[in-house]
């Protein structure tokens, strides 16, 4: 039995200056992840399913974009007859829904599950096979949506699902059912991700990684999935109550019956907005780990840009209502939300000055990524400035649901959101991949995007300003708005071409990129100091650190953690404040039944809507999964005896 | 060998831990905090709707049965000793008093779910009657699936101890079982006041 109660000893303490050196080879057994089918479905690699994540949340991306493009081509002149009604408010609610939460949300966290455990400096995520999980559930979910469109029971109330229009009087049928459950799906996986990343950044930091060392873009993930645990239950909760008003007749939001309307739009938008800063907050991580390693320094103002993090996902939580300003609410509460509307915006700003004074103070290299950095700040500032006329009352009230607010938000989500995005995947696709992307595409890849945001949303404004309304499928040729549409489509043809410029970039720098080596931007944080792509246990010898970041700051004599065993997937497990070295944990292997899980998961959502049977089979069938996955078995079994039996 | 190299040794630190220093003491304290803020809106809901009403419960609806409330809260009550006693024998790996208590905690659960029949039944309204009825099980039905996921845990860890396949990772899971069984039952206490008492002592704006 191992001495259980004994407390963590300081590092000092442990500090030798012979080892013996790791044995790879060991290493690379251990921690290998099958190859072939069977071994992609069992992977517990938190590079594995993060890249999945990523290309399956492109996808969808790519899926969303398709479904604007064929909007913007309805929309390119008056009395168009490509889309009729029916299709087209499947289109813009399947559009809407699929570019937030299979697009937007996961990718932004899919970048943090990544990256988080290189860049503390450990081997995986804290839970593996929860992660695995994760990602399948949020898979079974899209394909949900989308096989749905496809069979024309595609989502057709908008992706907020407003009552009641959602409600079974007005939206019988099964459309509105998809919408719940498919969103419900996206829930499950992003708060596991949040769990995930949370205690993976608390516990498993690299000795000497303490808590006002760690870069910012693991902070910001850190702060959006605090936002997450908070955010999420909302929307979890309004979509399944709105289900359960569908199918079995509850009154949660029927008037009638002592049910409120309003109620939807309170639980939907305390979601709803913070999932705004769900997004923008972990760009706000990629957009300062791009400032700090081209400018070549460290941030200036560090902690006031983890406070501004902070900040900006506590205040996220107070704005809610400025969704609602049309509703008629009391004077008091629309001032309060204007004012914090407005607020919200001073923690940005002091990250726009830090990030300044960064360049400024640097040797900047205007690389690719540091480029869409650039475009990121001219989109979210204009994206910003519309946002702040919006925060006014009497000013909502005139562009509520016009094309304004379709301006408004797509300047603040691409923005804040894809700009960053784009800086993250051309900074960190070598690390990725082992290749570097081109930057002359990247540069075509940047100007067309730009241009192509530009051009197809800044024409919003003043079709919104012109009265021309959301959510039609067509307008007459009296209205003078086909001018302006027009240039919006083709804008939007511009950020098509940008994105197969990115796709042709991605696919041939893959075979022909120049080899990255480790760290081809001579960056600060962990994920750079071993190998691009990073071997299936990330680090040969767990780094010491020595100072902020990580690598810039390494001493002649680059400490590392020996005594972490090969044989065993075994990972450390350190304090939260000052990552003192605590415990060592041992990890699962690969597994099939997340997947199984996850499909039961399936079961249990889908069948559901068809009959309140399906929730028990469901739930069967879950219960099953989950009593197989927790049962001990096996190597894996022996693994943890003999782990445990070390000392 | 190599010689020169700075180096941290690790090797000879403790493989089971417990509480906060157990790293799957974070996912469970992760998962309250989800569920808590799940339980947190439900309640929101229920006082939400309820000033749509001039009478709480509704006219010719009677309040929800006191009993199965009172009897849940006390069997609630109760559970922690067992509860405390279980995390005391994991975090000292003693297999017979952690089995012991595991086989208590089981069927303390199990009693949970048959009051929380019971309170269903008692509810005196259906949930497609009108909003009250419907919060009313939705307050249920949230809090119940929290006590299902814990009776088929500590089911399931119990199973796992008495067979030959315990690890000492198993005694720190049964430990884990104290935090989300006090959030589980400490919750139910303040949802219970509401279900129980608003009806009865708030029933009119």
């Amino acid at each position: 039995m191992t001495d259980v109660a004994a407390p963590p000893r300081l590092a000092a303490e442990r500090i030798g200056s012979a080892a013996p050196a790791p044995d790879v080879a060991e290493l690379e057994r251990t921690w290998h992840e099958r190859g072939g089918f069977w071994g992609w479905l069992t992977t517990v690699d938190h590079k594995s399913v993060a890249k999945r994540y990523i290309i399956t949340a492109f996808g969808f991306f790519l899926l969303g974009g398709i479904l604007a493009a064929a909007m913007r081509l309805q929309l390119s002149r008056p009395e168009n007859t490509v889309l009729g009604p029916d299709r087209y408010n499947q289109f813009f609610s399947t559009h809407g829904t699929t570019m937030m939460f299979l697009f937007a949300v996961p990718v932004m966290y899919s970048l943090g599950l990544y990256l988080v455990p290189l860049m503390v400096g450990t081997r995986n995520v804290a839970y593996p096979r929860l992660n695995s999980y994760g990602y399948y559930t949020y898979l079974v979910g899209g394909l949900f949506l989308w096989v749905s469109l496809v069979l024309n029971t595609g989502p057709d109330t908008g992706w907020f699902s407003y009552v009641p229009l959602a409600g079974p009087e007005y939206s019988p049928g099964k459309r509105v059912d998809v919408w719940g459950q498919a969103v419900t799906f996206t829930e499950i996986a992003a708060l596991v991700a949040a769990v995930e990343i949370i205690a993976t950044a608390f516990k498993m930091r690299a000795p000497g990684l303490s808590l006002h060392r760690l870069p910012l873009f693991v902070w910001a993930q850190i702060v959006t999935a605090f936002m997450i645990i908070f955010a999420m239950p909302w929307v979890a909760v309004a979509s399944q109550l709105l289900p359960l008003e569908r199918l079995v007749g509850t009154h949660f939001f029927n008037p009638a019956e002592g049910g409120d309307a309003l109620l939807w739009q309170h639980l939907f938008w305390f979601f709803g907005h913070p999932e705004v800063y769900i997004i923008f907050i972990p760009a706000l991580g990629i957009v300062s780990q791009v400032v700090t390693t081209f400018s070549r320094r460290q941030i200036v103002a560090y902690p006031a840009m983890v406070l501004a993090l902070v900040a900006t996902g506590v205040l996220a939580f107070g704005l809610w209502v400025h969704h609602m300003f049309a509703t008629g609410l009391p004077q008091m509460g629309m001032s309060f939300f204007t004012a914090a509307s407005a607020l919200i915006a001073v923690p940005t700003g002091i990250q726009f000055f830090c990030w300044i004074a960064t360049l400024w103070s640097g040797r900047p290299r205007l690389e690719v990524p540091l480029l869409f950095i650039l475009g990121f700040v001219v989109v979210f500032m204009i994206g910003g400035l519309s946002g702040v006329m919006v925060a006014s009352v009497p000013w909502d009230l005139q562009v509520h649901d016009t094309f304004f607010v379709v301006a408004h938000l797509h300047y603040v989500l691409l923005g804040g959101g894809v700009f960053p995005l784009f800086a993250g995947f051309y900074y960190w696709f070598p690390k990725f991949t082992g290749r570097m992307l081109s930057p002359a595409l990247g540069r075509l890849n940047f100007w067309l995007f730009f241009i192509g945001v530009n051009l197809t949303f800044f024409p919003m404004h003043e079709l919104g300003i012109d009265g021309m309304p959301r959510r039609v499928y067509t307008y007459l040729a009296a209205t003078g708005w086909g001018g302006l549409n027009l240039l919006a489509s083709i804008g939007a043809t511009i950020i098509a071409l940008s994105v197969i410029t990115f796709l042709a970039n991605v696919a041939w720098s893959l075979r022909e990129g120049d080899v990255a080596g480790p760290n081809p931007w001579e960056a600060d944080t962990l994920e750079w100091g071993t190998a691009s792509p990073p071997p299936p246990y990330n680090f040969a010898e767990l780094p010491v650190v020595e100072g902020r970041g990580g690598l810039w700051s390494r001493s002649e004599a680059r400490p590392v953690v020996t005594g972490l065993r090969s044989d065993l997937r075994e990972v450390l497990v350190t304090t939260v404040l000052d990552a003192v070295p605590d415990h060592l944990h041992f990890q699962p292997s690969p597994s099939v039944w997340p997947l199984l899980a996850a499909l039961a998961t399936g079961v249990l959502f889908i069948s559901g809507i068809f009959t309140p049977w399906g929730f028990v089979v469901g739930a069967a069938l879950v219960t099953l999964a989950l009593v197989g996955w927790a049962w001990p078995r096996g190597k894996e079994l022996e693994d943890q005896r003999r782990q445990e039996q070390r000392a | 060998m190599i010689a020169g190299r700075t180096t941290i040794d690790v090797s000879d630190l403790p493989t089971t831990t417990f509480g906060h220093r157990d790293l799957a003491w974070w996912g469970t304290i992760g998962f309250i905090l989800i569920e808590g803020t799940t339980l947190v809106i439900v309640a929101m809901v229920y006082f939400y709707l309820r000033r749509n009403f001039a009478q709480w419960p509704p006219p010719r609806t009677a309040p929800p049965d006191l009993l199965p409330g009172i009897l849940q809260v006390g069997v609630m009550a109760l559970s922690w000793w067992p509860v405390a006693l279980l995390d005391r024998a994991a975090r000292r790996l003693d297999r017979g008093a952690v089995r012991r208590w595991l086989v208590v905690c089981t069927l303390f659960a199990i009693a949970f779910c048959v009051l929380r029949g019971f309170e269903f039944a008692g509810l005196n309204v259906r949930w497609s009657t009108n909003a009250y009825g419907s919060v009313n099980w939705a307050v249920l039905v949230t809090h119940a699936t929290l006590i299902l996921a814990e009776a088929l845990e500590i089911i399931v860890i119990t199973a796992v101890f008495f067979t030959p396949r315990v690890t000492e990772r198993h005694f720190s899971d049964a430990s884990d079982t104290a935090p989300y069984w006090y959030f589980l039952t400490g919750s139910w206490v303040l949802l219970a006041a509401m279900i129980y008492l608003v009806p009865r002592f708030w029933t009119s704006p």
